[in-house]
This record gives structure tokens, sequence and C-alpha cells, in this order.
């Protein structure tokens, strides 16, 4: 529609035009002169008529001219159709600095442009447009469209409270659009993460449709001071290129889609500031402060529950604080009841649970699992929660009440069971006959049986453990006893058959002393000479002869017990020597000879003294 | 003690006969096995299978060879959807007798020894009789052994006394159960913290208990 009305405007000028067919005039505008590197300003070359001198765009060092498009514009001034058409360069600066434009006609005038370096962001980020301030105090940034406001209580806060705020992104319709959530700048405060999806609503501003974006988020300052906050958000613009009567042209037109049509907008990415919202934090007082308290600052309220109100000794069973109200609930901690007679405690763990989008509002509840260890009625002390009211400007403590627990005796402990459990369950087995689910049971046993006072096994218990111990030691000791005994029995049982071989040496040479045979008399006490002389010298017997005998018996033989040979040592040599001569003569002995020979030689078997 | 065994055999003779008035029952420091199969077939009867077979356990310790015990036992578990135990026949054999008759057989057999090697030492006569003797002796010595060996693990088992009793990661009442044991499972005990037991499942498998959720085969006081 608004084509053809444009068409039948050209058509009815060039009818008309050898009315006023003058050499038009020229005049080149560049707007704005001052901008920042990064951004472009818009140059429009105008004349009178519905044609146009040909334009030659000039080169300029660090400057990029290029022509973007025409437009024409007719108006009627008391009755005289005035027509003007104009040519659109957009001059981008590729460096900072003032440039002068030569004229783009031979009667148009150089123009000036000052472009100022980039001072904000740095790298590749957008620059910060900002546009002047509409009496609602929204700071409209890029030409309108787009501003970011920033809503902060308007009240002194204190370190660590959490304080609400408010975040309102207007986006022009069809001229803007958001790229990403709004930022906090500076690190003074900490700022909870905005959501992707906002609130979002229509609003009309200066007759102008606005998209509204808002946030809700609370931030918390870390240090006490005055500060001045400022939220920023990079958002793409649609920046006209035409004038500003134009643009009144192009707002008429209404239509962003014609807008940009007749090419009287370009696309830019910037970020937009919020104003500076002003708030002064206060630290928290030292005086008053109770030696709990975690750093919670807002208002809340407390309660306590338990789990189970009767427990068994043993079972464990939840005590439960429940935190309500609004504030800082990161900061909302309590360790319960950290040691507590006849009972076991563990630390509690905790979940918050928000009433509200911002976790600014809800209920932190506290679950500390305990035990009993002893049966009875036990009473839980009341609970309590220490936190700073900004409100009141003073410390305060919410209480809980005691709760009560009975305890009973833990079934685990009844072993063996109590009398009356066991008669009673005796009794009714007797009584009562056994019920079909239990059919497969065998029956009770009568008889009692014998009793135990325990039952660890009685060969593991200590008390029965000194019974084989003892007989064991005293089998040992039995044992080395006679072991001990046992030399004196080998040495008698030694001397017994000793003896006995002595008898019956004695008893032969008696015999050949009756008999008066003294070669078989000689003979035999010669052997059993041997036998001793063999066991005194460690020697075989056979081989002591009459020379040996004179040889060891002839001086000291060192030899313990050999006294007796010393006494006897002529009477033995003299004896070996008889012993060699009566195998080869016939000498006869008297009895009083035997009798001397038989003292010799049982001294020297028995080991009787001599006389 | 003397005086009081009487006493109570008497007095359970009477409770199991119907008698309502029982002025005492045992001392709670004495068990028998009859009194404590009679105590399980009352569990067991009330729908109580853990204290039930703890019971059955506990009278087992007493009277190895009683079928009653074994057989009931078996009924209670397999009832509880529980399996059946089936012990080898070396560890049937090894528990031929109570602990109690285990402990004088060994006795008796360590006096045995021990005169056969004394009169070994004193005498050389009868040797082969010294011999048999002594052979005898570390068998019955060996018998004790062997029974206690067998009965070591029951000393360190527990019964599971109450339903789904969790069982955690660590002896903390916190946090989600790794498992769940049965009532009147049996379980061997392997340590202690602070109200839990360690505790480790026929199946191989281990956690955490509450100690209010067991009961130890052999009561530790």
């Amino acid at each position: 529609m608004r084509g053809w009305l444009i068409a039948g405007i050209t058509a009815y000028l060039g009818v008309t035009a050898p009315a006023w067919a003058a050499p038009p005039p020229v005049s080149t505008t560049i707007e704005p002169e001052q901008i920042t590197l990064g951004e472009s300003a818009r140059l429009t070359v105008t004349s009178v008529g519905t044609s146009v001198e040909p334009v030659t765009l000039p080169t300029v060092p660090g400057l990029e001219l290029r022509v973007v498009g025409q437009s024409s514009r007719f108006e009627i001034v008391n009755g005289t159709t005035l027509s003007t058409t104009s040519i659109i360069v957009r001059v981008t600066p590729q460096t900072a600095g003032i440039f002068t434009i030569p004229g783009l006609t031979p009667k148009s005038q150089p123009l000036l442009l000052r472009v100022n370096p980039d001072n904000g962001g740095g790298g590749s980020a957008p620059p910060v447009v900002t546009g002047g301030s509409t009496p609602s105090g929204i700071r409209m940034a890029a030409e309108g469209a787009a501003y970011l406001r920033f809503i902060v209580p308007e009240r002194e806060v204190y370190v660590g409270e959490s304080v609400p705020v408010e975040i309102e992104l207007g986006l022009r319709d069809g001229f803007a659009r958001a790229n990403d959530v709004p930022v906090l700048t500076g690190d003074d405060f900490t700022f909870n993460n905005l959501s992707r999806k906002p609130e979002q609503n229509q609003k009309i501003i200066d007759g102008k449709p606005y998209t509204l974006l808002t946030w809700h988020s609370v931030l918390a300052a870390v240090k006490p001071g005055a500060f001045s906050l400022v939220v920023e958000t990079p958002v793409t613009v649609r920046l006209r290129t035409g004038s500003q009567r134009e643009s009144m042209l192009e707002d008429l037109l209404g239509d962003p889609f014609f807008q940009n049509f007749f090419g009287a907008t370009v696309t830019k990415n910037i970020k937009i500031a919020s104003q500076p919202a002003e708030l002064k934090v206060l630290a928290l007082p030292t005086e008053g402060r109770p030696a709990d308290f975690s750093g919670a600052v807002g208002s809340f309220k407390i309660a306590s529950d338990i789990s189970a109100a009767s427990v068994a000794a043993g079972d464990p069973l939840t005590l439960r604080m429940r935190v309500t109200g609004s504030g800082n609930f990161d900061r909302v901690d309590s360790a319960m009841l950290e040691r507590l007679d006849q009972w076991k405690t563990y630390p509690p763990k905790s979940s918050f649970t928000a009433s509200d989008a911002i976790g600014y509002r809800g209920e932190k509840i506290f679950e500390q699992p305990l035990i009993a260890s002893k049966p009875g009625v036990q009473t839980l002390p009341g609970l309590a929660f220490s936190y700073f009211d900004p409100t009141a400007r003073r410390y305060e403590t919410a209480r809980s009440s005691p709760l009560s627990v009975t305890v009973s005796p833990s079934l685990a402990d009844t072993a063996p069971p109590a009398p009356a459990v066991a008669a009673g369950a005796a009794a009714s087995a007797a009584a009562a006959p056994a019920s079909p689910s239990h059919s497969g049971l065998r029956p009770d046993h009568i008889a009692a049986g014998a009793f135990v006072d325990s039952l660890v096994p009685l060969y593991m218990r200590p008390r029965f453990f000194v019974i084989p111990l003892g007989l064991a030691l005293l089998f040992i000791g039995g044992w080395l006893a006679a072991r001990a005994r046992e030399p004196n029995e080998k040495s008698a049982r030694r001397d017994r058959g000793t003896s006995k071989a002595a008898k019956r040496v004695l008893a032969q040479l008696e015999t050949a002393a009756r008999s008066g045979d003294a070669a078989l008399f000689f003979s035999a006490a010669r052997a059993a000479l041997q036998q001793v002389l063999a066991a005194r010298w460690r020697v075989p017997a056979d081989g002591i002869t009459t020379a040996d005998v004179d040889a060891r018996l002839g001086g000291d033989t060192g030899l313990e017990g050999d006294a007796r040979l010393q006494s006897d040592a002529d009477d033995i040599r003299r004896l070996f020597a008889l012993a060699d001569e009566a195998s080869y003569s016939a000498d006869k002995l008297n009895v009083t000879d035997f009798a001397r020979w038989m003292q010799i030689v049982r001294r020297q078997l028995t080991g009787e003294q001599a006389g | 003690m003397i005086r009081r065994r009487p006493l109570a055999a008497w007095l359970i003779g009477l409770t199991l006969c119907g008698g309502q008035t029982l002025a005492a029952e045992p001392a709670p420091t004495e068990f028998s096995a009859a009194g404590l199969y009679n105590l399980a077939n009352s569990y067991a009867r009330a729908g109580k299978p853990g204290m039930a077979v703890l019971y059955y356990e506990r009278a087992r310790l007493l009277a190895p060879d009683d079928p009653d015990i074994e057989a009931n036992l078996n009924y209670v578990r397999e009832s509880s959807r529980l399996p059946r135990e089936a012990p080898t026949a070396l560890a049937r054999a090894l528990r031929f007798a109570a602990p109690t008759v285990a402990a004088w057989i060994g006795l008796a057999g360590l006096l045995i020894v021990g005169t056969s090697l004394l009169a070994g030492r004193l005498s050389s006569r009868h040797r082969w009789l010294r011999r048999a003797g002594a052979a005898l002796g570390l068998s019955m010595v060996g018998l004790t052994i062997g029974n206690g060996v067998v009965l070591w693990p029951a000393l360190h088992e527990a019964v599971v006394i109450s339903a789904g009793a969790p069982v955690r990661v660590a002896p903390v009442p916190m946090g989600d159960a790794a498992f769940v044991l049965a009532e009147a499972e049996t379980v061997h005990m392997r340590a202690e913290h602070e109200g839990f037991v360690l505790i480790r499942t026929r199946a191989g498998r281990s956690g955490w208990v509450s100690r209010a959720n067991l009961a130890a085969v052999v009561p530790t006081s």
C-alpha cells in the first residue's frame, strides 16, 4: 500500500517537474559527528528534486565509505510541492582520529568526523552504547532499542545478608534482542546465577512496543562500604541509518520489515549497562554475637520434632530441626546436639526447600541421627539457633521445646529373655494347640535337662582352662623329676651288674682254691683284674699284658680312683707274673696264699678297703 | 549354684506341665538345651522367626546331636524362605557331643597321655600298654580340639532379629542401605564399632548393621 502511494507521488512529481526545473541545491551532512571506534556514522547527500547528481565517493585513509541506500521525500508547503532526494553513505572508521571527508559534489563543503578510541570492555567485546534517560528513570540505549534497569532496595544492608534484587531488560520489538543474561560488574558482591528463562512481558513505552525480560535474584556483599552497582548485558540492536526526520517517516511506516527493506537500519552487537544503583553495606556488629552464630542474616523461626516417641535401645531415630523464614539460607547451619549423655549422636545433614524462585524464602531441615544407649524415659533438650535480624539490627536466638522419648530395652539385650516372657511363652505353648501354620514344628521337650551358666564351651572358658593347664604342668614336672633321677638309677644298675660279676669271679676263685688248682686260680684272677684295669684304662681287656701292667703301675697313673691300684700295684704285677708262671709250673700254693690272693682280687673287684 | 539347679528344673517342669503359678524362673545366667529349645518353639509359634532361630542355635550349642532342634531350626528357616543348612559329615562327627562333655573327654585324654608318658619314663615294663594309652588319650584330646574348631564359627555368629535390617557401608545410621537382611538370617560377626557390627553373610556380602537388629548366638555378657 505504501509502495503504491510512493509510486503515485513519484508519477505526480514527474508530471509537474518542469514547473521548478532549476539546478537543484545539494547539501551534505554527517551524523553523528563524533563516534567511537567500532561504530558507524551516516553521511547523507540531499538534493532538491527527484533526481540527484552522481556522487563519487572519495578515498579517505582510515575510513570506509559505502552507499547503502537512497530515499526521496515529498512535502507540500503552502500548496507548493517540494521534493528532495537523498543518498545515504555509511562511514565506518578503521582507526581512531579526526578525519576530513572532502565534498562529495562540487558545491558541497568538506565534513569533519571525530573517532574516539574504544576504552570500554576489551578484546572483541562489543562497545557500551549509552543514551539519554527517560523520565521514568529508564536508561535507554542504542537509540531507544533497549534499556537495562537494576532495582535494589533503598536501605542499608549487612555483610552476608541476602538482598533481593530485580533486573529488567527492555527490548524494542524488532529492533533488539538479548544475547545473554545480565551480569553484575565488580567483585564486591556475590550474585546468584540468573535463569535463561526470565519472566517475559509486553509493555508500551513512549508509544513503542517493548518486550520486558525480568530476572529476580539475590546478591550479598562480601565487605562493608558504599558501592555503586551496575549490571550489563550484551544485545543485538538494529540502528537506523537515516536522519531524524527520516526516522520519523520510518517510525510512521512502523513495520521494521519495511524499514529494513528500504535499507534504513544496520545490525550491531553492543553491550548495554544499567544506571548505577547505590548501596551501603554495614559490617555485622561484634557486640552481643552468640557463640553459635553461623552467619545467618534474616528473619527465622525454628521448630523440632523426632521420628519416633518410643524406641528400643540401640535403634536409631532422627531428630529434626526446621528453620523457616527469609534470609541467607546458605549460611544457616547448626550442629544440633553435639554431645548428650545416654545418647550416641551423629553429625546432622541438612536440606533446603525454597518457597520462592530465588531461594530467599523457604525451609531448611536439619536431620540428626541419634541412638539411645540406655532404656528409660529420656528428654532431648530444646534446640537453639542464632541469627542476625537486619530489621531489628541485633542478634536473635530462636529456641525449640524439649522432646521426650521413651526408650525400651533392646530385644537383643534380653538374652536369655525376661522370666515373664519365657514363662508366658512356654505356658501358652503347652496350653494351646499348635497352630496349623506351625504344625511342622516338633513338640516341646518335657525334661529340663542339665543347666550350664554360659553358652561358651567349657573348654574355652579361662576358669576351666586352669585344670588341663595344671595337669599338664604336673606331668611335665613329674617327667623332669624322673629324668633327673635317671643318672643315679644307671649308676646303681651298673653297680649291681658289677657286683654280680665280681661274685661270680670270686666264686670261681674259691672253687679253684678249694681244689688247689693254682693255674686255674691265677688265670681267673688275671681275667678279673684285666676287666677291672680295662675299665679303668679304657683299653680292651684282652690287650692288657704283664708288660702293660708293669709299665702302667710302675708310677702314678694320674687317674681318679686309682688309689687302690697303687696300693696293690706290686701285688697285681706279681699276680700277673704268677699267672704266667702257673701255666708252665707245677707249684702248689697253700691255703694261706690262696686266701691272700683272694683278698687282693676281692679288694680290686668290690672296692673293699685293705686290712 | 548346686541348690538352685534342682529348683529351677522343678519350676521349668511345672511350667511345661501347664502350671500357671510360676514363682521364679532359672536365673538369667543359666541355660539348658531343653529350655532354650522350648523357648525357640514359642517364638516360632508367635511368628518371630528371628528370635526362634536365635534360641534354636543356642540350644544346638548345648545339645548338638538333638534331632528335634535340628529339625525345627530347618523348619523355621525354610518357613522364612532361608536356605537350609547342611553341615558336612566331618563337622557332624566332630560335634559328637555337647561342648561340656567334650571338655571332660579332652581332660581325660590329657590325663591318659600324661600318665602314659610319665609311666614310660619311670618304668620300661608294659610298653604296648603305655603306647595304646597315649594313642587313646591323644585321640580324645584331638576330638575335643576338633569340636572346638567346628564350634568356633558359631561363637561369632549372630541372628537377624528384625525384618529388613539395613546393611550400610559405614557404621553410621545415614545414607542409603547397601542391602537388606532378612529376619532369621544368620551372619558372621567380624568387628564392632559404636553400636554397629560388621557382618558377613553366607553369600559373602559384608556391611555394617545396627547392633539392635542382631543378637549374638553366644551372649557376650
